[in-house]
């Protein structure tokens, strides 16, 4: 991983084009950026339509042959074949998934949310935002849900939307090698972030139908470096987004023209009398969210030590597919036992209409109740926990399903396919706490009245979702817009509160722990605690690799070709007098930089010699971002290497500095703010001392011992 | 009151600003003058003079009529068409068969009620649909005919019945007439012993779900269809249990712990056999001195 330059290299290239533009250029910048957010909007819809679609015929092709198998087999006998079938189906679909992730595309595995944190973070794990990563999650994640896997299709959502405004706002792609000349300006770190945030809001609204959520989300998770108008353009991705996915919908349904459709996924209504909610009712709201984060809890430990295992032992990408195809067996073999020896029978009515009903053997006109739970994709299953008439579920059913389907999704998360963890969480809590719903029922003589299942099934799903995830805020809005319905958001947030306190209390979120599993330098939004005792004179990394302001062309080879440090910022020095005693600070200069001034041979030397010499501009650099060459491929000969450079024109002249004695969490609020990747540590002289970076300060976290320091991994 | 309300209304939209006083002082005299007619009738009734008096002056009030006899006449078909209907339903309720017994009774109402509500002048020169239907706020007639009108709905019987003449679909009487063969069948056998009806009146008894399964598809079915197929199903499953067994036990619980049985070895020989993979950590470059926390701790305390 590697970090992104958030900071403005104020040279005098940039100076220069900036007093180029017109004011008209200026508004021009704007426009085009709204002209970007609305095409980012557009293009997550369109992938979210075709997600959906694609799955919506598949798994209704796989249902429809596996039912009709089931239903022969039933009558004459061989049901085990329905259940070989169903496995060897499962595993077919997940190991084309697998494939593509496991060999083509490693990073697009998992839910990508974790990634997308990242790189609002400010940390860049390589390939998060390429083409062919955004082509592997979208059809990974349709084999997963076709293959009957506990996942859903929502977390790749955030990372699509993601990939897409960070290809859009390029107008370029690298992988096609085609340069559409659009939108040079957004090559940098700085705009390709806010854009990449607006990315994600546009995916969390279109997986769950909403807008206001997705900015939240990107606020909440990513950015944090925020303004009004940007939120404003978020909002509009986001909005737009929805109205896509909305308009391609409709025409799919033959409905051309109604846009009242939600998101991917459709939680349906509440219906105005099961909406109402009591005062007395909160305690118990609040007590399904401790429970929740209790349960969270136990998901993350057992996760945590499945993906250590995973990590240490199934790294190989045959044994990743092998992995794969096992899980989707078993979970078609698990539920495929659970419906047969389910006594649960429910009359078929026309108001649930389910999807793929399974009779097996209930009696005629009747179906069973397991099979609507297991025997469906995910989604449609939280839908119909959430809205079912209560008494379609008996309390064994339940139970037995959120057993299993507590440990199959903790099982899968991790896996290499593309796949979520916001619709298994979903499932799990919505069937124990359509659990709680009809307990109550059961235990006081007049709760039939209040406790309806389906409310108690959307808290429990808050809940179990909150203990998981550990997102607030976003998620409240979220659950609340998914529902359309914004009187449940008082007992939503208490809930998600409750889980947020009680998980965290044993273990972190589940992304923050595939986060420190990935040894990702991440900064929180603080820094840790008792730590201002710390000086930067204790963080930072010495001796520091300076270069000289006219810099010896081979010496700058030879640092940036240094192998086991890798450096990436190197401070420019005013020649110093005495060989040991540490330059006077004059600049900062990029590792892409230097690459950039070496490809183009921008020596002392030839520059005075050339007569037409051609002026460097910003324009070749960015032309370069984001995929600087090598310095391997950069050919010096041995005469060039004697050359000088001269770095003035190119470099930072204003870098950010600390003296000695800063305190960490000042350091620290330095690189949150203004998302530095570097900082330089000089003394009293301006002399370089020390050099600060990401890494040096996501070492320090609180652990139970007070302030520790952990061991980063090379990833 | 909302057909007031529409009235007036269309008054606003018909009228230009200068009618539109005309009509609103109008509007204003007539609600004077009821008040006054109140106000000139309540001290008959006040004062008690007589009993039979009064009666006398009810009857009075009741003769007058504001409806014609033709008007009259409908009312009176209509009200004796209702019964008939209803008289028909209730004993249908169970086993339901409010399509096939009444669906002549509802077509004569319903004709009825369309000549009351068409807009048609009768020989006296008056339009009924206004005097029966409109005339006041309960709305009687109106509300009497939607709610048996909401029961037809809500059974489909539409679907069941022919519209051009009143009369049964050819679909709905095959499927009456293939239910009978399966009846006929249960009761057959229904002695002795159920595996004997069981494997005897497999084939009517699916024939008969089949053709269901078609009409459900093909939205042809009233309530009368569905609910004799819900009791022949009862029958059929549970007092004949019929039901397939769940015979299979063995062989399902001997796959599927064969299938969980796997991820063990899997998981075990990757254990064993797969390399461990070691993680490189990164050792930080800091000043002599401070190049551990130890120290700074020691520096603490």
């Amino acid at each position: 991983s590697q970090g992104l330059d958030y900071d403005n290299i104020e040279n005098q290239l940039f100076l220069e084009e900036e007093r180029r533009m017109s004011p008209m250029g200026f508004r021009c910048l704007e426009v085009s950026r709204w002209v970007v957010c609305g095409l980012i909007g557009f293009l997550t819809g369109l992938i979210a339509c075709f997600i959906d679609i694609a799955v919506e015929n598949l798994a209704g092709l796989k249902y429809e042959v596996i039912k009709r198998n089931i239903e022969n087999f039933t009558e004459t006998g061989g049901l085990s074949i329905s259940l070989i079938l169903w496995g060897g189906f499962n595993a077919a679909v997940v190991m084309l998934g697998s494939i593509l992730v496991a060999f083509f595309e490693p990073i697009a595995g998992g839910s990508g949310i974790p990634q997308i944190k990242c790189y609002l973070n400010g940390v860049k794990i390589p390939r998060v935002v390429r083409l062919k990563t955004l082509v592997v999650k979208v059809f990974g994640v349709i084999c997963s849900v076709v293959g009957g896997l506990a996942v859903g299709k929502e977390g790749p959502m955030i990372h699509s939307g993601a990939v897409v405004a960070a290809g859009v706002s390029q107008g370029r792609s690298t992988s096609l090698k085609r340069d559409f000349k659009m939108f040079e300006y957004f090559r940098r770190d700085t705009e390709k972030r806010d854009f990449v945030s607006a990315g994600a809001a546009a995916g969390v609204s279109a997986a769950f139908g909403a807008p206001v959520g997705g900015v939240l989300f990107s606020l909440e998770e990513g950015a944090s470096f925020w303004n009004q108008m940007l939120t404003w353009r978020i909002f509009f991705a986001s909005m737009i987004s929805t109205f896509t996915l909305n308009f391609f919908l409709s025409i799919y349904h033959k409905k051309t023209g109604e846009l009242s459709s939600p998101g991917l996924i459709n939680f349906g209504r509440f219906e105005s009398e099961s909406v109402e909610y009591y005062l007395y009712e909160i305690p118990l709201f609040i007590a399904m969210g401790a429970i929740g984060g209790l349960l969270g809890a136990l998901f993350n430990f057992l996760n945590y030590w499945i993906t250590i295992f995973r990590i240490r032992y199934i790294h190989r990408p045959c044994l990743q597919v092998m992995e794969a195809m096992l899980v989707a067996a078993v979970t078609a073999a698990v539920s495929f036992t659970m419906i047969y020896f389910s006594n649960d029978c429910q009359p078929l009515a026309p108001e649930n209409s389910e999807e793929y009903p399974l009779q097996l053997f209930c009696s005629d006109g009747e179906y069973n109740a397991m099979a609507t739970a297991f025997f469906n994709t995910p989604e449609r299953s939280v839908r119909s926990l959430f809205h079912n008439q209560p008494g379609s579920y008996n309390p064994l059913t339940l139970g037995l399903f959120t057993l299993t389907y507590f440990f199959l999704a903790c099982w899968t998360y991790g896996l290499a396919v593309s796949a979520g963890v916001f619709i298994p969480s979903l499932l799990i809590g919505a069937a124990w706490g359509r659990l709680c719903g009809i307990l109550l029922a059961s235990v006081s003589p007049n709760a039939s009245i209040w406790a309806d299942p389906g409310k108690y099934a959307l808290i429990g799903a808050a809940a179990q979702l909150g203990g998981i995830v550990r997102m607030t805020l976003s998620l409240t809005v979220i659950m609340v817009e998914a529902t359309g319905n914004v009187t449940y958001g008082l007992p939503i947030m208490l809930v998600l509160m409750t889980a947020k306190i009680v998980g965290d209390y044993f273990i972190e979120g589940l992304y923050d722990i595939h986060i420190k599993l990935q040894s990702v330098p991440f900064l929180h939004w603080e820094a840790p605690a008792t730590s201002h005792w710390l000086t930067a004179r204790e963080v930072m990394s010495s001796p520091v690799t300076c270069l000289n302001r006219i810099e010896k062309v081979g010496t700058i080879v030879d640092t940036l070709s240094n192998t086991s440090t890798n450096h990436n910022g190197f401070p420019v020095v005013v020649e110093s007098a005495g060989n040991d005693e540490p330059g006077k600070l004059c600049g900062l200069i990029l590792r892409s930089q230097l690459i950039v001034l070496l490809k183009h041979k921008v020596f002392v030397e030839l520059v005075r010699s050339r007569l037409t010499q051609r002026k460097l501009q910003l324009k070749d650099f960015r032309d370069a971002y984001p995929r600087f060459p090598p310095i391997q491929s950069i050919h010096v000969s041995q005469d060039e290497r004697e050359c000088m450079m001269d770095l003035t024109e190119f470099m930072n002249p204003t870098p950010y500095t600390v003296p000695q004695d800063t305190s960490l969490p000042r350091v620290f609020k330095l690189f949150r703010a203004l998302g530095l990747r570097h900082l330089v540590v000089v003394d009293d002289e301006n002399r370089v001392v020390g050099l600060v970076t990401r890494k040096d300060l996501a070492r320090y976290h609180m652990g139970k011992h007070g302030l520790e320091e952990l061991q980063l991994a090379q990833t | 009151a909302s057909f007031f309300n529409a009235l007036f209304a269309l008054f606003f939209m018909s009228f230009n600003q200068n009618t539109l006083l005309v009509v609103l002082s109008c509007i204003c005299i007539s609600v004077c003058v009821s008040g006054e007619v109140v106000s000139a009738g309540s001290p008959v009734f006040k004062t008690h003079v007589d009993p039979l008096y009064s009666l006398n002056l009810l009857t009075a009030l009741n003769d007058y009529s504001d409806i014609s006899q033709y008007c009259k006449d409908l009312l009176d078909l209509f009200g004796n068409q209702y019964v008939a209907y209803v008289n028909c339903l209730v004993p249908a309720a169970r086993p339901v068969k409010v399509c096939q017994n009444c669906f002549v009774n509802f077509e004569n109402l319903n004709k009825t009620y369309t000549n009351i509500s068409s807009d048609e002048v009768g020989p006296a020169g008056e339009v009924c649909r206004d005097s029966l239907l409109r005339s006041d706020r309960l709305m009687l007639v109106f509300l009497l005919f939607s709610n048996l009108d909401g029961i037809w709905e809500k059974s489909n019987c539409k679907n069941c019945i022919s519209s051009d003449s009143p009369s049964l679909t050819n679909d709905t009487l095959y499927f009456l007439a293939m239910l009978n063969q399966t009846y006929n069948c249960f009761d057959q056998y229904q002695q002795g012993n159920h595996t004997e009806l069981c494997k005897n009146c497999k084939n009517t008894y699916r024939d008969l779900n089949i053709l269901y399964s078609e009409m459900e598809k093909n939205y042809t079915m009233c309530i009368d269809i569905e609910d004799a197929m819900n009791v022949t199903r009862r029958r059929w499953s549970k007092t004949f249990n019929c039901s397939f067994p769940r015979e299979e036990n063995v062989p399902i619980i001997a796959v599927s712990s064969f299938m969980l049985f796997l991820p063990i070895i899997f998981y075990l020989s990757s254990f064993l056999h797969s390399e461990q993979k070691k993680r490189k950590l990164i050792q930080p470059k800091r000043v002599p001195q401070y190049s551990s926390l130890m120290n700074i701790q020691d520096k603490l305390s």
